[in-house]
C-alpha cells in the first residue's frame, strides 16, 4: 500500500518509498534480464543444432563448374565448331542507382533494343538483386569499346567474358554440325537430366545432338565460402569440370564447299562417302542456313523468316529428305537379276516403247518415244531402257527384288550418326499391307522396277547403295565421326565402326552392272556422255529423273514450259575413279529436269575438284 | 619538490574524489567487452575500434565533468536545460541532416543529436518538477510530468525514432515511479495506453507497421524485414554455449548479419562467445544497474534520487530492448546496445548519465 498524500513534505517517507520503489524496480530488471537469459538458452543452446545448420548453409555455396564443349573439326582438322570468348552486358539490380535512367542511357549509348530489354526486365524479376542479369549478349568490339569509355555512368552494369559456340564456316555445315541452343522446356523433358539445370546449351540439331553426351563434357562443383553479398571469399573445396571431347568428322570441308559451289545455286541434295570406308565426305543440303543464329537465341523475325521459307532451308534433305530414285534404282535391280539368275550380262530384251502386262490395257512407256529395239544389260544402263527393268521385275517377282535390295539398305535408315534420319520405303507386298492394309498388284511391280510407285529413298541410302557398288560389293556403315579426343593433350581415339559386310558376292555380276555405269558415262550412248567429254579419269554413274507429273496416254508434256517446281527432280548417283573408286556420290538437284542434264553436271564438277586436288597442283 | 608532489596528488584526488570506484570499474570493464567486441565485428573497418575508444574517452570526461557538478545545481538548471535541449529537438524537423531521417543538428563545430540529450534532460525535468510537489505525486503533478514527458517523446517518434523516443519516455516513467505514484493510478494509465494502442498504430510509418507485422510472423518474409531478425537468430542460436570464438563468427564476418558493429553487435557477441558470453555480459549490466540504482537512494533529496533511480532504470530498457529485438522477442526498433554498439552520441550520453548518478552519490553528505 503506497503511503497518503499529504501537503506536507516528509523527506524520510519519500526516501522509504524511493527504496521500494527501487527494490521494485531492480527485480523487474532482473526478471527482466532472466527473460532474456532464458530465450537466449533457449536460442543458443536447446535450438543451437538447427542453427548451427543454417549458418553453415548461410556461409557455404555449393557451385556448378561449367565444362568448355568439345570441339568439332574436320577431318584435317579445320575447325567447324570453336568456342570463342565473348562479352555480354549485365546489370546487378542491386547496385543500380535509377534503373529507368540507366537502361534509356544504354539504349542511347549501344543500340539496345525494345525487345532485349523486354527480356531483361522479365528475367529480373525472378532474380535476387545482388544476382546479375545478361541485359544483351555477344557484344561487338565496338560496343564494348563504347562501353568502357562510359563505364562511369552505369555503376551496376558491367561486360562479363563467356565461351559462347561459334559456327565459323556459317551455313556450310548447318546440316551437318547443327548447332546447340539454350535448354528450353522440351529438351529437360527430353534429357531428364539435372545437369541441364546447370548447363546454358544442349546440341539441338546434327552432330551437336547427335553426341551431345560426349560434347558437353561433365559438370564440376566448387564449394566457396560467400558473403551476404553472394560474393566469393575463399574455395573450400574443387572438383574441377571434365571438358567435352574433341571431335574429328570425316567431313572434308574443301570437298563440301566444292559440292556447294558444284549445285550453282540450284536446291537439292547431296551426300559423298569415301566407299573404301563407309566415311562421309561431304553432306549437303540446299538452301541452308547460319546455325549462328541460333547459339545466343534467335530472333522472332529470323526464326519467322526461316520457317515461313517455301525452300525450308531448315530442313535436311540429305538426310531426312525422301526422294523417288527413278532409274538409278535400275543397277541394283539389274544385280537382284543377276543374283537370281533372271538375266545373264549378254540377255538381250526388246524395247517396243511400250510395256504391257498380259490382258492389261495400260502402258508402260520407255522414255524415248519407239523404244530402245533389244538391248543388253549393259545397254539397258547406259540408255536407261525402261523396258527391259519392267520385264525383269516381273521375271524376278516383287518378294525376290525387294528382299534383294533391302541388302543394300533401302527401306532402313543407313544408320549413320545423325539425328532424324528417315527410313524410306522399300516397296513390298508386305510394306503395303503393314503400311495400307492393301494388297498388292502386279503393274506396282512393274513400275517398282524402274523406281517408281512407292519408292522413297533418301540421298544418303543412295549414296551407300553407290558405296557398295565402289567397294566390290562391301557394306561400309556410313558415319561421320572418325576420332574423338578428351583433350587438346591427350591421345585421339579411333572412333570404332562395325565391320564390312559383304553384300554382293558375285565379282562378275558387281564387273557387267559396272560396265553398264561406265557406259552411261562414257559410250556413245549413254544418257549422260555430254558430261564426260574432256575427262581424264572414268565415272561410273546412273542418272535418273523423278518424275513429279504423270504422262497420260500419249500425251507429252514440254517440261521447260511447267513451272520450276512442278519440273521433275533430278537424280545422278556415281563413283569414280572406276579402276580405284574414292569418292561415291548420290545427289539429287531439285525442279532441276532431268538427271543427265541437271544432276549428272554436278557431280562431274564435284569429281574434278576432288580428283584434281588428290592429282596436286 | 615534496609539496608539489603532495599538492599534485591532492589535485588528483580531488578531481577523482566523487567517482565511485565500483561503478566506474565495471563500466570500464564493459568498454572493454565491446572494443572487444566490436575489433572482431568490424575487422574489415579497424578505424572503427579507435573512433569508438575516442568517443569512450569524451564520455568517461563528461562522466567526470557532472560527477563534480551538485545535484542542487542540476535542479536550478533543470528548466532550462530542458528548454534549451527541447528547442534544438524541435529544431530538427526544421535544419536537421543525416543519412536515416534527419536526427543530426549542425552546431556549427560539430554534430548534435538532441535526442540523445533528452535521454538526461528529460528524467531531469520529470525529477525537477516532481521534487517540487509533495509526494507521492497527484494528477495536476502527474499531468504536468506527462506533458513533459509526452512533447519530446512524440517529436523523436516523429523523426522517425522509435528506440529512442521509447528510451526517453521510460526514463521520465521511472521517475514518476520512483516517485510512488500510487498503484491503482498507475493501473489507470496502463488502461488508458492500451486503449491508445490503436491511435498509435495509425500514427506509425509504414516501415514501423512492416516491422511489427513481421515481429508477429516473421516467417512471411523471409528476404525481405524478417531478414535481419532471421540472420541474427541464425548468428546466436549458431554460437551455441560457448561460441564460435573471438573473430570466427561467419555470420558477421560474412555480412549476414547487418547492422553488425551498431544495433547488432550482442549477436555478434552471442555468437562469438555463447550463452555463457551472453549471460555474463547481462550479469554486469545488472550489477551496473543495481550499483546506480543504490547509489541513487543515498540522495539528500527526491531529485537526486529520481534522477539517478530514473537513469538506472532507463538503462535496463536499452538492454532489454535492444536483446530482446536482435533474438526475435521484440520487434524491431533500433535501439543499441548500451556501450556495446558502435556509435559516440549513445556511448557519451550513457556515460553522461553515470556522471550524473556519481555526483548525486558523490554530495550526498551535503544539503540543500
Amino acid at each position: 500500500m503506497a503511503p497518503r498524500r499529504s501537503t506536507i513534505r516528509n523527506p524520510a517517507a519519500e526516501a522509504q518509498t524511493f527504496r521500494a520503489r527501487a527494490v521494485a524496480g531492480f527485480l523487474v530488471a532482473a526478471a527482466g534480464l532472466t527473460l532474456i537469459a532464458g530465450w537466449y538458452y533457449k536460442l543458443q543452446v536447446v535450438d543451437h543444432e538447427q542453427y548451427a545448420t543454417r549458418s553453415e548453409a548461410n556461409r557455404i555455396k555449393q557451385r556448378p563448374l561449367i565444362p568448355p564443349r568439345g570441339l568439332i573439326y574436320d577431318r584435317a582438322g579445320r575447325l567447324l565448331a570453336d568456342n570463342v570468348p565473348a562479352y555480354r552486358l549485365e546489370i546487378v539490380g542491386e547496385q543500380v542507382r535509377d534503373l529507368e535512367a540507366t537502361l534509356s542511357g544504354l539504349q542511347e549509348l549501344l543500340g539496345i533494343s525494345e525487345e532485349e530489354i523486354a527480356r531483361y526486365r522479365a528475367a529480373r524479376r525472378t532474380t535476387r538483386a545482388f544476382h546479375s542479369v545478361p541485359l544483351r549478349m555477344r557484344l561487338d568490339e565496338a560496343e564494348v569499346a563504347r562501353f568502357a569509355v562510359h563505364r562511369h555512368r552505369f555503376p551496376g552494369v558491367d561486360v562479363v567474358p563467356y565461351l559462347t559456340r561459334r559456327y565459323p564456316y556459317g551455313e556450310l555445315f548447318a546440316h551437318v554440325v547443327g548447332y546447340v541452343g539454350r535448354v528450353d522446356e522440351n529438351d529437360l523433358r527430353r534429357m531428364d537430366d539435372s545437369r541441364y539445370a546447370v548447363l546454358s546449351h544442349i546440341g539441338k540439331a546434327g552432330i551437336e545432338r547427335q553426341y551431345e553426351a560426349r560434347l558437353r563434357g561433365e559438370v564440376g562443383t566448387e564449394r566457396v565460402e560467400q558473403n551476404a553479398r553472394g560474393r566469393d571469399i575463399r574455395t573450400i573445396a574443387r572438383e574441377p569440370a571434365t571438358p567435352g571431347h574433341d571431335l574429328y568428322l570425316s567431313i572434308d570441308a574443301e570437298l563440301q564447299q566444292a559440292v556447294v559451289d558444284a549445285f550453282e545455286g540450284q536446291h537439292g541434295a547431296a551426300v559423298v562417302v569415301d566407299p573404301r570406308s563407309g566415311e562421309v565426305l561431304a553432306l549437303v543440303s540446299l538452301p541452308s542456313y547460319d546455325p549462328n543464329l541460333f547459339v545466343n537465341g534467335i530472333s522472332v523475325a529470323d526464326y519467322r523468316s526461316l520457317m515461313d521459307s517455301p525452300s525450308q532451308p531448315m530442313f535436311n534433305r540429305a538426310v531426312s529428305g525422301g526422294y523417288e530414285p527413278g532409274s538409278t534404282i535400275k543397277p541394283f535391280v539389274a544385280l537382284a537379276g543377276l543374283e537370281h539368275g533372271a538375266i545373264r550380262p549378254e540377255t538381250t530384251i526388246f524395247s517396243s516403247g511400250a510395256f504391257r502386262l498380259p490382258g492389261q490395257q495400260r502402258e508402260y512407256r520407255d522414255w524415248r518415244p519407239g523404244g530402245h529395239g533389244r538391248t543388253n544389260l549393259v545397254e539397258s544402263l547406259a540408255q536407261s531402257v525402261n523396258t527391259y527393268y519392267y520385264q525383269l521385275a516381273m521375271d524376278l517377282g516383287i518378294e525376290r527384288m525387294s528382299a534383294y535390295l533391302a541388302r543394300f539398305g533401302f527401306g532402313e535408315p543407313t544408320g549413320i550418326d545423325l539425328p532424324n534420319e528417315a527410313a524410306g520405303i522399300l516397296p513390298s507386298p508386305h510394306w503395303k499391307r503393314m503400311a495400307r492394309n492393301q494388297a498388292w498388284f502386279p503393274g506396282e511391280t512393274v513400275i517398282s522396277g524402274i523406281g517408281q510407285g512407292f519408292w522413297v529413298t533418301t540421298p544418303l541410302q543412295l549414296a551407300q547403295a553407290t558405296a557398295i557398288l565402289a567397294a566390290d560389293g562391301e557394306r561400309h556403315p556410313l558415319h561421320l565421326l572418325l576420332a574423338s579426343q578428351a583433350g587438346f593433350d591427350s591421345p585421339r581415339q579411333r572412333e570404332p565402326h562395325a565391320p564390312p559386310q559383304r553384300v554382293v558376292d558375285e565379282a562378275g555380276h558387281l564387273a557387267a552392272v559396272e560396265a553398264g555405269l561406265v557406259a552411261v558415262m562414257h559410250s556413245p550412248t549413254g544418257t549422260a556422255r555430254a558430261q564426260a567429254v574432256g575427262m581424264d579419269y572414268q565415272i561410273a554413274g546412273k542418272t535418273g529423273t523423278a518424275q513429279r507429273v504423270t504422262r497420260r496416254g500419249d500425251t507429252s508434256v514440254d517440261l521447260d514450259d511447267l513451272p520450276f517446281h512442278l519440273r521433275h527432280r533430278a537424280l545422278f548417283v556415281a563413283y569414280a575413279p572406276v579402276e580405284d573408286p574414292q569418292l561415291a556420290i548420290a545427289l539429287v538437284v531439285e525442279s532441276g529436269g532431268s538427271g543427265s542434264r541437271a544432276a549428272a553436271p554436278v557431280a562431274r564438277r564435284i569429281f574434278d575438284a576432288w580428283l584434281q586436288r588428290e592429282a596436286g597442283p | 619538490m615534496k609539496r608539489a608532489a603532495r599538492f599534485a596528488t591532492d589535485l588528483v584526488g580531488r578531481v577523482l574524489a566523487p567517482l565511485d570506484l565500483p561503478l566506474l570499474l565495471m563500466l570500464v570493464l564493459l568498454m572493454g567487452v565491446g572494443l572487444t567486441v566490436l575489433a572482431s565485428a568490424a575487422a574489415d573497418a579497424p578505424h572503427l575500434v579507435r573512433n569508438q575508444a575516442i568517443r569512450f574517452g569524451m564520455g568517461l570526461g563528461a562522466l567526470l565533468v557532472l560527477a563534480h557538478i551538485p545535484p542542487a545545481r542540476m535542479r536550478l538548471w533543470a528548466p532550462w536545460v530542458f528548454l534549451g535541449s527541447l528547442l534544438l529537438l524541435a529544431l530538427v524537423p526544421v535544419m536537421g541532416t543525416g543519412r536515416s531521417g534527419g536526427r543530426w543538428l549542425y552546431l556549427g563545430v560539430f554534430y548534435l543529436q538532441p535526442s540523445e540529450l533528452m535521454k538526461i534532460t528529460v528524467p531531469m525535468m520529470v525529477a525537477w518538477l516532481l521534487h517540487r510537489s509533495t509526494l507521492p505525486p497527484g494528477w495536476t503533478t502527474l499531468g504536468a510530468c506527462l506533458v513533459v514527458l509526452g512533447v519530446p517523446v512524440a517529436l523523436t517518434a516523429m523523426q522517425p525514432d522509435l528506440g529512442t523516443a521509447l528510451l526517453i519516455g521510460s526514463a521520465g516513467v521511472f521517475a514518476i515511479f520512483l516517485a510512488g505514484l500510487a498503484w491503482w493510478r498507475i493501473g489507470l494509465l496502463g488502461l488508458a495506453g492500451v486503449a491508445a494502442l490503436p491511435v498509435l498504430w495509425f500514427s506509425l510509418r509504414e516501415y514501423q507497421r512492416n516491422r511489427l507485422l513481421t515481429f508477429m510472423n516473421p516467417d512471411a518474409d523471409p528476404l525481405g524485414t524478417g531478414w535481419n531478425i532471421a540472420q541474427s537468430k541464425i548468428a546466436l542460436g549458431s554460437g551455441g554455449l560457448t561460441g564460435k570464438g573471438w573473430g570466427q563468427g561467419s555470420q558477421a564476418h560474412l555480412d549476414f548479419l547487418p547492422e553488425h558493429t551498431t544495433d547488432f553487435i550482442f549477436a555478434v557477441l552471442g555468437e562469438e562467445f555463447g550463452w555463457l558470453g551472453v549471460v555474463l555480459t547481462l550479469a554486469l549490466y545488472l550489477a551496473i544497474l543495481g550499483r546506480a540504482l543504490w547509489m541513487a537512494s543515498e540522495a539528500r533529496d527526491s531529485f537526486g534520487r529520481l534522477l539517478g533511480g530514473a537513469l538506472a532504470l532507463s538503462f535496463f530498457v536499452y538492454i532489454f530492448v535492444n536483446a530482446g529485438m536482435i533474438s526475435g522477442l521484440l520487434p524491431v526498433v533500433g535501439a543499441p546496445m548500451p556501450l556495446l554498439s558502435y556509435g559516440g552520441t549513445s556511448a557519451v550520453s550513457l556515460l553522461a548519465g553515470f556522471g550524473v548518478v556519481m555526483s548525486i552519490h558523490a554530495h550526498r553528505r551535503f544539503g540543500r
